[in-house]
């Protein structure tokens, strides 16, 4: 059976464009989509059923055994940690908050390791954003800072930015400019019209010196500002000035540098500056398909978007705090439920050590890294192939994703539900 | 220093060396028929197929560029080896020089361009920059261009299983603009130029 418009639950551009061919419970072809579409649709190394860990052993478990056991594991904690969430849809994550507040949990999503910074600069100045819609058919100059879309988001380029034809940029790549900022060459800047390479952790300097040029300060920028000629900086500024419409996208080499949130402050401050001249506007190159809106959910039943803190009965959130990485570096916490990502693969050492010591439960369709910290683990539907529900692109326009064929997983909601009405039971 | 004056003097006033130099018969300065000049236009609709580029070995002696008359070749002089290659591969015979378009037509004979794509799948990521820059696809199916959506076969470029996959290679144009905009070097056009025997209606 062939299925078009299919969405990729992949990465944040969300390409809602794709031809899925499927054969009973199987994906046997997929177009339009990239490297990394392929991969998740045709990729075919699912968890079987439930396992727990017995004994220095796997053993398979039922469903009904596997839930009852993590609801009596995140009950007997004092301070549990749902972690997770961006792999997951906007249904299932709703569940999740409701389970943290019924626990006096902390739940956190994977933008306290990526944009967790940006969400807290665009908490202090605002968020000077667009649809990527609109970047498609407006934008003649797209910088890229700290991001590698070819790697990390491919279709970005072809799909939203340089190479797409739109309403008012006819002829694509020959009429935009590409300026890619970075701390060593990538496979994006070889298709730039300009790379400007910072030195590491450079970049809230060199935001800086923009900031200056396009306030008519030139007078005052030294001849090199961080490995960055004054000549390339003045050429950047000018083709920003000169632009229509300026698209500006940054990535995790931005938050996560030196000066995070700060950076980001500046980079969105840039953008208002450039404001007084022309069009700009600016987002993050977000990386889980549907972080975006784990960002939303918890900000709508919240108030925060990120490391929400349910200990003292009412919704806290301090970044630094009750951030996962900080939680588990102290040993805080004395569980925790691990759904839809990989903390094993991202987290600092001193973290994942803890992860091993406690109670780890992780609910995830696939072995990762973080198998081999848990207790137990619950193989799910994957939304997008065999489940269906919410998602939030990067530039934060809820798109549906499809359910291509009956599996026969259980998918997050019904899994998360189940746990729920557990806890929620116990609690009274 | 006197004596060397009249022997100038001597020389020059000599009636044979006057009437030489007054009524000199020299061969007369006729341009030979086999002289191969700079290419020039002969009128005909050029159709910017901009084989004369891509055959021409002397870097910046060619382009072709749009005039209020259509697609026009331009040649500079300064570069121009004047080695004619881009008289014979133009397949509209839009340029001239020498004798060359006489005895291609005499000889039965034509320059012939075909060009060939490789992908290395190793490094291809399936972005569809190369799809979706391609100046024939665009013309195929305009959805291409807006975003990567192949809604037909007919296209040179689409991507498949996540890889860069080639269609149509007939299609091809030789432009080289997806070769231009990989970023993982990825693919890459072949351009091969060989001498034809063409029947004669070809040419």
């Amino acid at each position: 059976m062939r299925i078009e418009d299919v969405v990729c639950s992949f990465c944040g551009c969300l390409c809602d464009d794709l031809v899925v061919e499927v054969e009973g419970t199987r994906v046997i072809n997929v177009e339009n989509g990239c490297t990394l579409a392929n991969e998740k649709f045709m990729g075919d190394h699912r968890l079987e059923a439930p396992i727990r860990r017995s004994g220095g052993k796997w053993e398979k478990v039922s469903y009904e055994e596997a839930i009852a056991e993590t609801a009596g594991i995140l009950l007997d904690a004092d301070r549990p940690l749902l972690y997770g969430w961006s792999g997951t849809y906007g249904e299932a994550q709703t569940i999740g908050v409701h389970l943290a507040e019924v626990l006096g949990a902390v739940i956190d999503n994977t933008s306290t390791v990526c944009h967790g910074p940006s969400i807290m600069a665009i908490q202090e100045v605002g968020h000077p954003g667009c649809t990527l819609g609109q970047v498609k058919n407006r934008a003649d100059v797209v910088v890229y800072w700290g991001a590698n879309p070819v790697d990390a988001h491919p279709r970005h380029m072809s799909r939203y930015t340089t190479y797409c034809d739109g309403f008012f940029v006819k002829n694509a790549f020959r009429e935009r400019k590409v300026v890619v900022v970075d701390v060593r060459e990538t496979e994006s800047s070889q298709v730039a019209d300009e790379f400007v390479k910072v030195n590491p952790g450079g970049d809230y300097a060199v935001l800086s010196a923009l900031r200056a040029i396009v306030r008519g300060k030139r007078d005052i920028i030294p001849p090199d500002v961080e490995g960055v000629s004054r000549e390339q900086l003045f050429r950047v500024a000018d083709m920003c000035i000169a632009a229509k419409f300026g698209a500006f996208f940054f990535g995790v080499g931005l938050t996560m540098a030196p000066g995070k949130n700060k950076n980001i402050r500046n980079a969105i401050e840039l953008t208002e500056e450039l404001n007084r001249h022309t069009k700009f506007t600016i987002s993050p190159m977000r990386g889980h398909w549907n972080v975006y809106g784990s960002n939303e959910v918890f900000t709508w039943i919240t108030g925060y978007p990120f490391a929400v803190d349910f200990a003292r009965g009412i919704a806290f959130y301090n970044p630094g705090e009750t951030t996962s990485v900080d939680i588990l570096r102290r040993g805080e916490c004395d569980a925790c439920l691990v759904v839809a990502s990989d903390p094993g693969a991202h987290f600092p050492r001193a973290c994942a050590e803890h992860l091993a010591r406690i109670p780890t439960v992780q609910i995830d369709p696939h072995v990762n890294v973080t198998t081999h910290l848990s207790r137990i683990q619950i193989p799910v539907a994957v939304a997008g192939i065999d489940a269906e529900g919410t998602a939030y692109r990067m530039d934060g326009v809820p798109i549906r994703t499809r359910k291509l064929f009956q599996g026969r997983y259980p998918d997050d909601l019904e899994v998360l539900e189940k746990i729920y009405a557990i806890v929620k039971e116990a609690k009274g | 220093m006197p004596l060397s004056i009249v022997y100038y003097a001597k020389e020059f006033f000599r009636g044979e060396w006057a009437r030489k130099f007054l009524a000199a018969k020299t061969a007369p300065l006729v341009t030979p028929t086999y002289f191969r000049n700079y290419p020039e236009l002969t009128g005909k609709t050029c159709t910017h197929h901009l084989f004369c580029m891509m055959a021409c070995p002397a870097p910046g002696a060619i382009d072709v560029v749009r005039t209020p008359e259509g697609w026009m070749p331009r040649i500079h002089v300064g570069h121009c080896i004047r080695c004619g290659l881009c008289v014979e591969a133009c397949p509209n015979g839009v340029l001239r020089s020498g004798r060359i378009l006489e005895s291609m037509f005499y000889d039965n004979t034509k320059l012939s361009f075909s060009f060939r794509i490789d992908v290395d799948t190793e490094r291809c990521m399936g972005c569809g920059n190369c799809a979706v820059a391609c100046p024939v696809n665009k013309l195929i199916d305009s959805q291409m261009s807006h975003g990567g959506r192949a809604s037909t076969d007919d296209l040179l470029l689409k991507v498949n299983e996540g890889k860069c996959q080639v269609l149509h290679v007939e299609k091809c144009t030789g432009c080289k603009t997806c070769e231009h905009h990989c970023p993982n070097e990825a693919i890459h056009v072949a351009r091969l130029l060989e001498a034809v025997h063409a029947p004669e209606d070809e040419l």
